[in-house]
């Protein structure tokens, strides 16, 4: 945990109109590592990540990218300073066939000249949608959405790759295979933000963990810590 | 029967073109164009005056005319309907678009009168028969046109990086914005589009049938029309509502009675809207896009 963030967020808070879901929130997460915000409905965590990619104005706080001031900036300026999120509910373009979905992804001016190399990349990590190439996103499973979404986000060439609630809706074998999944694109140099409901499994692999309870981090500390503290046991391990 | 028939299908195709940049801006944007008609109207009244003025073939003037559709609908989104949305709602849009309807059908009322006035190129009076029908050469011009015109605006969707990111916004907003897409410019460029093909449309009419200015309302309608039977968002459904549409039309005229047209017409809305509320393609309103 020596590694320079690569982000940092400062006393951040988010507002639906007058109804604040995010209030003075902080943490950081280092270069190259995986980081987990959790806790439970209505905790803030998809607002949070919404605002740091620039999908929602925050109403005051600071977000530091790799030390730069970016608080504020839109999407696309997000994606490409290489931030990119993969949204809670997947949201792959279900009339457009997985190569359009991916080809989505690759947008950005960073990416866009390696939109060949990249597409090689994601089809070796998940030869399943190498043979559904053709095929419309909506037509597809839920387990094989969420590696589309994955994938079309990978397009992007993140440095930092969000993943909001990405078992949601998985069955278990699938769920153990993208917690690999994630250690392993981890493990290629993308640092991992991840957002999740699934507590055990993500403690289990997060090198740090923020506890988030009505927008605020009530807890944090090193993942394996969490999973034996008794608040953490309590609230979201049901023992 | 025959000649009644390919005299609907053949108005049929300049009804898709008139549609389709309704059911694209509404497949985007969710906002139902009221002004849609206005730019119909607008494209037949400048295919006029530059018939009138300079003997500019109504085709040739396509060119011209749907270039300036297209810069007018875009600024027409950036700067009055995206910021009525933005600070409004969806109906302050709709309102918006309303009033707006309302000045420009004023103001081509007061430039040309409320007289009927067509579009008449050297060719208006030529036909061919085939059997016991007879095409008019503009009426097949016109729809030749209004097919290539079509299957150019899929094309576009289809293939090309801009038109890829207008069906991805329809589809999701949050996940385009997420991959890069400045949202507002889709926008812009999506009015734009539809506003082009509007005003395309409005030059075949003018060359196939009489027109004023206070018809811009039935022009919103039939898109509306159009758009309910064929589906949202797609030319490919455009196309088939027209030609259903230009059918059901011609055959009221013909053996009902011409002032029975809209009744019809309405008749099918309600119809349509009660047994097969997402078109006969079966696409749904959201999932067409």
């Amino acid at each position: 945990m020596t590694a320079a963030p690569i982000l940092e967020v400062e006393g951040l808070a988010v507002a639906y109109g007058a109804a604040f879901a995010v209030r003075d929130l902080s943490f950081s997460v280092p270069e190259g590592g995986i980081v987990a915000l959790v806790g439970s409905n209505g905790a803030g965590k998809t607002t949070t990540v919404q605002a740091i990619a620039g999908a929602m104005r925050p109403r005051a706080g600071r977000v530091r990218l790799a030390g730069a001031e970016v608080a504020g900036a839109d999407c696309a300026e997000m994606v490409r300073r290489g931030v990119t999120l993969v949204p809670e509910g997947r949201l792959v373009f279900p009339q457009m066939t997985v190569d359009e979905n991916l080809r989505m992804g690759g947008l950005n001016a960073r990416a866009a000249p390696n939109v060949t190399r990249n597409l090689a990349r994601v089809f070796e990590l998940f030869p399943r949608l190498a043979e559904r190439r053709n095929q419309l996103g909506g037509s597809m499973s839920g387990g094989e959405q969420q590696m589309l979404a994955i994938a079309r986000g990978l397009m992007a060439e993140p440095r930092l790759m969000i993943l909001d609630e990405p078992s949601l809706g998985l069955m278990p074998k699938l769920v153990g295979e993208l917690f690999g999944l994630i250690q392993r694109l981890n493990g290629e140099g993308i640092t991992i933000l991840l957002v999740e409901q699934n507590v055990r499994q993500t403690l289990q692999i997060a090198d740090r963990a923020y506890v988030l309870e009505k927008g605020r981090v009530v807890l944090s500390g090193a993942g394996s810590d969490l999973l034996d503290d008794p608040f953490v046991r309590k609230a979201f391990l049901g023992h | 029967m025959l000649q009644t028939i390919v005299n609907g299908l053949l108005y049929g195709g300049t009804l898709s073109v008139a549609a389709v940049g309704f059911s694209l801006i509404f497949g985007v944007m969710n906002v139902i164009n009221l002004a849609h008609g206005v730019f119909v109207v607008g494209g037949a009244y400048a295919a006029l005056a530059l018939w009138t003025g300079l003997r500019l073939d109504p085709i040739l003037a396509l060119v011209p005319i749907m270039a300036g559709g297209f810069v007018v609908g875009a600024a027409y989104q950036r700067f009055v309907i995206g910021p009525a949305v933005r600070r409004g709602s969806p109906v302050a849009a709709l309102l918006v678009t309303f009033g707006l309807s309302l000045v420009v059908v004023n103001g081509l009322t007061i430039v040309y009168s409320s007289a009927v006035r067509n579009v008449s190129p050297a060719y208006a009076f030529f036909s061919v028969r085939i059997g016991d029908v007879t095409i008019d050469a503009v009426r097949a011009i016109a729809f030749v046109t209004a097919l290539v015109l079509i299957a150019a605006l899929a094309l576009f969707l289809r293939t090309t990086v801009w038109g890829r990111m207008i069906r991805a916004t329809a589809q999701s907003e949050l996940a385009a914005r997420l991959c890069g897409v400045d949202a507002r410019r889709v926008y812009a460029l999506t009015f734009g589009v539809g506003s082009a093909f509007a005003a395309g449309s409005g030059v075949l009419i003018g060359m196939i049938m009489p027109f004023t200015p206070a018809e811009e309302v039935q022009w919103t309608v039939y898109a509306f029309v159009v758009v309910v039977l064929g589906g949202v968002g797609s030319p490919a459904g455009a196309m088939l509502g027209g030609l259903l549409l230009g059918l059901a039309a011609t055959l009221t005229q013909t053996y009902v009675g011409p002032v029975y047209t809209n009744v019809v017409m309405f008749m099918i809305l309600l119809a349509m809207l009660l047994v097969r509320p997402n078109g006969i393609l079966g696409s749904a309103f959201r999932a067409s896009r």
